[in-house]
């Protein structure tokens, strides 16, 4: 029997007083509200361009936790996953519970999202999923946790609180 | 006391900016988050760089109007916050010209740009010049053919909207898009720094 150790998110944030410019753990970044992030959404939407908003997000972030997991020595699968779930929170997407994560396939539950919850402060409900951002950063989580490629998996939500669903449901299959 | 932009800043970028039990950021009436600049650059600069170019203008337009929408309710959000009470607040004389100048502080304080304004004729035009934006980091090398900074863009005539366009309205039917916004330059063009010109729309 494996037993893990509770792990705990460290951030370091610095804001360069020349550039002025925010990093976080040594990453460029930026604070945006609801309604950027879902008239991204709603443009990727209208664009049929929602793989290449899945794809950006799941570039920056295997970037972002691969170096985690690199500079903190995480090597435990138990203990990247538990990272992960505290970087999604870290930076206000949502709470992310991971289900079961293998190398071919795996399940992830959203109890909360920013783009759901914006969405739906913005504009109602919607009937269809629209987290393209989340399904990006799980993409990228699976990938970095198995130190695999980029666009190693497909991600499908296939539960959305955008629709009314009580959680948002995530599916990963190995391509 | 007048705007002390350096005062603003430093203190603005001071604020813990962390998700919640339930991993969300609620702040200034909206809900944020601060994700690596790679991703809002990438999507931008990669669906205007491979559109046909009959696209290219709607597509620029609905990134602006992105970046528009988010400054006039953030914005709104923004000024009426405890911080702005705490910080800028005491610092306003002449309005609504002071809130204007502590605006651009505070967004420099979000890290959205090194940008301040160089010429405001109150309730007509405004220059804003940026000395250092997220956006032009979509270029390494060389210099782009196209302006890429829509967030700013759209930022700067929310902005001036707050200011002059009549009561905030939260529907978006009145007070947004009463100005319209137009990049100039642009440091990924090869300029020394991004200029935006926001007049009446």
């Amino acid at each position: 029997m494996s037993h893990y150790r509770q792990i705990e998110l460290e951030l370091d944030h610095r804001f360069d007083p020349f550039s002025r410019r925010h990093f976080l753990n040594g990453f460029q970044s930026v604070l945006h509200c609801h309604h950027y992030s879902t008239l991204y959404t709603q443009l990727a939407i209208d664009a049929q361009e929602t793989d290449l908003l899945r794809e950006v997000a799941e570039d920056a972030f295997v970037d972002m936790l691969s170096a985690y997991f690199e500079d903190y020595d995480i090597t435990e699968t138990e203990e990247r996953i538990q990272i992960a779930e505290q970087y999604f929170a870290a930076v206000g997407l949502g709470k992310m519970e991971v289900v079961y994560l293998g190398d071919d396939s795996g399940k992830v539950v959203l109890h909360r999202a920013h783009v759901d919850e914006g969405w739906i402060k913005k504009w109602g409900k919607f009937d269809r999923p629209v987290n393209y951002i989340a399904a990006g950063y799980v993409a990228a989580m699976f990938a970095a946790v198995n130190e695999k490629a980029p666009r190693s998996y497909k991600v499908t939500e296939v539960e959305s609180l955008v629709m009314g669903a009580p959680k948002s449901v995530f599916n990963v299959v190995q391509k | 006391m007048a705007i002390d932009r350096k005062k603003i800043i430093d203190d603005w970028s001071k604020i813990q900016v962390l998700g919640d039990e339930n991993g969300l950021i609620e702040s200034a009436g909206v809900l944020i988050n601060q994700l690596p600049v790679p991703f809002w650059n990438g999507f931008a600069e990669r669906l205007t760089s491979k559109v046909t170019p009959d696209l290219l203008e709607s597509v620029e337009y609905l990134l602006i109007n992105a970046a528009h929408e988010c400054g006039y309710n953030t914005g709104y959000g923004i000024i009426t916050s405890p911080e702005w009470d705490a910080i800028v607040k005491p610092m306003l004389e002449k309005l609504p010209e002071d809130i204007l100048y502590g605006a651009f502080a505070v967004l420099t304080a979000w890290g959205w740009a090194k940008a301040e304004i160089v010429e405001l004729d109150p309730g007509k035009r405004m220059v804003v010049r940026g000395y250092d934006y997220y956006e032009a980091d979509v270029v390494r090398y060389g210099k782009s053919t196209k302006h890429s900074a829509y967030m700013l863009t759209g930022i700067c005539a929310a902005f001036m909207d707050l200011a002059y366009g009549g009561p905030y309205d939260p529907t978006g039917k009145t007070g947004i898009k009463t100005f319209k916004c137009e990049q100039v330059k642009g440091i990924e063009n090869g300029d020394d720094y991004g200029e935006f010109i926001v007049t009446r729309a």
